[in-house]
């Protein structure tokens, strides 16, 4: 797992790579927290490297949502590989995040 | 390896190194003793040539005085002819070298001798002797030691020789000539002759010892051999001779430069049949005969002390070396020694006898570091051994208490196949299998209200404690919850309520639960975030449940849950699973997917219940392959029997 941060206009892109899981969940969640924390008001999770995800990982993703939805920001990921998009929908995550396919569409939202 | 010791390795080393230093020491030495002995030889010889040379001159000298003063006597016509014999006999009396003495005239010098007149005084036995020599049969001007100093006008020495009538002795004449003044021309009357006897001369060359063997040799003006220890050569040969006979072109030339009358003090090399090995020669004139003597010494006695110096050296060098060999390999025994100890005590605590006793150590030196790193690591060993103890029954004292936590956690879960002995139109198996200790998946079925089956299948996000604790909590809800409602959507609405409600964790649980009516078939379900179930028609259909739109419980308290419905006929059957079953991981991170476990319900669509989990089983550990198990596993069939 390796996140990068980049700010493109008002979003702050955090790239995640590689497998979200148990082992690194915790690691994840602070990173992304950092993030969260330092004030952004408007995320983008950029999933394009994301192979795997545990129920770990979505956990994260829940926590990051409502932290944002509790500042009034907004949370939105963009570029699911079809797995991944998989496991968002089976669990019904799909209704609750906004999903979009690339990053533009995100920013342009 | 072979196995050699510490003292071993400082003896060679330090022997190797005294070795060299002493033969770059000896070689210096050696050298310049040699030199140093050669030049004080030489000097010596040099010295003992010259004394030697004053010797033989003091004698030869005085010799000459006599004939030298009658000469005078007779030019000042200081004697008369009668008193010529008896003064040559007292001259004879008081000198015991004086073998002989003529005074030889000129013909008709006396004119009443008439044409020879020789008057000779000579010793025979113990008496002197006298006669008269000359006449036809002995011309004596015809003489060598008459007709040289008459035509050179000098005093002549002759060649030295064997004097037969006068006791076979080693004689030489001195000659010495005298003349009238007539008219005030000195006019030559004739000659004065003394024979001197050479024993002395011999004596005092063979006085002369240079070294062991070193000896003197004098040689005539024709380089006859007059003095030689080899008594053979003695008026026999010529150095030339020898030379000759023993093929010596070396000493041929020495030989010429000693009859040209000259000296060398700076010794040169020669070689004598007479004496062997490498020889050295010095040479000098003698001023009044014009002989000459020479003086040679062997090389080899030269160097003879040197030698004898140098065995006394190297025997007191290897008795050196042994001992010192000796005292380094006591000082190093004795300095290691400690060593072999530490060896021992360390196989001893690498056996697991921490507190064993150390060598003593008395000096202050590296063994005293040595000794305080030993007794440093059992100390620390013995701490760490402690902490370990601790930890370890710490460690075990949690294991037994997952253990523990697994079978209550697995008591919660109903374990007994069939269930329902009694209820004919069910037919269920269903397993667990956690990755760790305890897990996080859950599976429940019961009878509500007589006529209907509940049964639901879940998964907490996470693993572990945390993740069997809310597994536990929401097994007991839903028990509970289901007492009073009996719909799924209410259930799993209600579960969601009272497990949202302060969730600081932000844990969850994807949860399907269904509940069948036994009677009719109709099965009302709710799928909160799970895996969609499978659905296998007893027609041999396949299908799987559609993808849920609602959220894991847990989430947010006022989420709405729906529920769908669906009618079951006899002999259809449901597989449920959790995502540990389709993400089941292999070595290389490939999935066992959704259409595997499609598959092989569709190859194995009349197998029973039970049947279809362990094939299922056996395939996710063909998958696996061994690779550990990241998620927990679970299964379960139903077969309605309506």
């Amino acid at each position: 797992m390796n996140t990068t941060l980049i700010m493109s206009g008002d979003y702050s892109v955090i790239i995640v790579e590689g497998r979200v899981d148990t082992t690194n969940a915790g690691e994840f969640e602070k990173e992304v927290m950092a993030v969260v924390e330092s004030g952004s008001e408007k995320i983008i999770l950029d999933c394009s490297g994301l192979k795997y995800i545990s129920s770990s990982g979505l956990r994260v993703f829940l926590i990051v949502h409502k932290k944002m939805l509790a500042k009034k920001g907004c949370l939105k990921l963009c570029s699911l590989q079809p797995g991944i998009k998989e496991i968002f929908d089976i669990s019904g995550f799909s209704s609750i995040f906004s999903i979009f396919p690339d990053k533009q569409a995100a920013e342009g939202d | 390896m072979k196995r050699t010791s510490l003292s071993y390795h400082i003896i060679k080393n330090v022997l190797l190194f005294c070795i060299a230093l002493f033969l770059v020491i000896f070689s210096v030495y050696y050298y310049f003793a040699r030199k140093t002995i050669r030049e004080d030889t030489r000097e010596n010889s040099v010295y003992l040539a010259k004394t030697t040379i004053n010797k033989i001159e003091q004698v030869l000298t005085l010799a000459e005085k006599n004939p030298q003063i009658i000469a005078k006597m007779l030019e000042a016509s200081f004697v008369s002819k009668d008193s010529l014999v008896p003064f040559l006999k007292s001259m004879l009396s008081v000198n015991d070298n004086l073998y002989g003495s003529i005074i030889a005239f000129e013909p008709y010098y006396y004119p009443e001798q008439g044409m020879y007149y020789a008057p000779y005084v000579y010793r025979q036995d113990d008496s002197i002797c006298t006669s008269i020599l000359g006449d036809r049969n002995y011309e004596y001007f015809y003489m060598d030691w008459y007709q040289i100093p008459k035509i050179t006008n000098k005093p002549y020495w002759s060649e030295p020789y064997f004097d037969e009538g006068g006791g076979n002795v080693l004689m030489t004449t001195y000659s010495v000539p005298f003349y009238k003044d007539v008219n005030g021309a000195k006019t030559f009357s004739g000659v004065v002759t003394i024979d001197i006897t050479l024993k002395w001369l011999t004596e005092i060359i063979t006085e002369v010892k240079i070294l062991e063997s070193g000896y003197a040799f004098l040689l005539s003006r024709n380089g006859v051999v007059i003095s030689h220890p080899n008594s053979e050569y003695i008026m026999n040969q010529t150095i030339f001779t020898i030379a000759k006979e023993n093929n010596q072109p070396g000493m041929r030339e020495t030989g010429r430069r000693m009859i040209r009358g000259e000296s060398s003090f700076q010794a040169a090399e020669f070689r004598s049949a007479w004496k062997p090995g490498k020889l050295w020669i010095n040479y000098a004139p003698l001023p009044s005969s014009k002989w000459s003597m020479g003086i040679i010494y062997p090389e080899k006695e030269m160097f003879a002390s040197l030698h004898r110096m140098n065995f006394i050296l190297l025997v007191l060098i290897i008795i050196g070396l042994v001992s010192l060999s000796v005292v380094i390999f006591k000082i190093v025994s004795k300095l290691t020694s400690p060593l072999k100890d530490f060896a021992d005590s360390a196989r001893l605590i690498a056996s697991g006898n921490f507190n064993v006793r150390l060598p003593e150590i008395k000096t202050e030196d590296e063994m005293k570091e040595l000794y305080n790193s030993f007794s440093f690591m059992q100390k620390e060993l013995d701490e760490y051994m402690a902490t370990l103890k601790e930890t370890t029954s710490a460690k075990e004292k949690i294991e037994s208490e997952l253990r523990i936590a697994n079978e209550i956690q697995m008591s919660m879960i109903p374990h007994i196949f069939p269930p329902f002995p009694d209820l004919s139109q069910i037919d269920l198996f269903a397993t667990l299998k956690s990755a760790k200790e305890v897990g996080g998946d859950l599976y429940d079925f019961f009878v509500i209200e007589g006529n209907k089956f509940c049964f639901a299948i879940g998964d907490v996000s996470g693993k572990g404690v945390p993740a069997s604790l809310f597994m536990a909590v929401t097994r007991t809800l839903v028990r509970s919850i289901s007492d009073n409602v009996h719909s799924p959507s209410a259930i799993v609405e209600s579960l969601n309520r009272s497990i949202s409600q302060n969730n600081d964790s932000n844990m969850f649980v994807t949860l399907f639960l269904g509940v069948l009516d036994l009677k009719t078939g109709e099965l009302l379900y709710t799928n909160a975030g799970h895996n969609p179930p499978v659905l296998i028609r007893k027609n041999g259909e396949t299908f799987m449940f559609e993808k849920t739109k609602f959220i894991p419980a847990g989430l947010f308290e006022d989420f709405k849950y729906g529920e769908s419905s669906l009618k079951l006929e006899s002999g259809d059957m449901l597989f449920l699973y959790t995502d540990g079953v389709s993400e089941a991981e292999n070595v290389q991170g490939d999935l066992f997917g959704e259409h595997s476990v499609m598959q092989i319900i569709n190859n194995n669509i009349n197998a029973r219940p039970q049947e279809l989990i362990n094939i299922m089983g056996n395939e996710i550990s063909a998958h696996v392959n061994g690779y550990t198990q990241s998620d927990d596993i679970t299964m379960m069939t139903i077969v309605y029997n309506g």
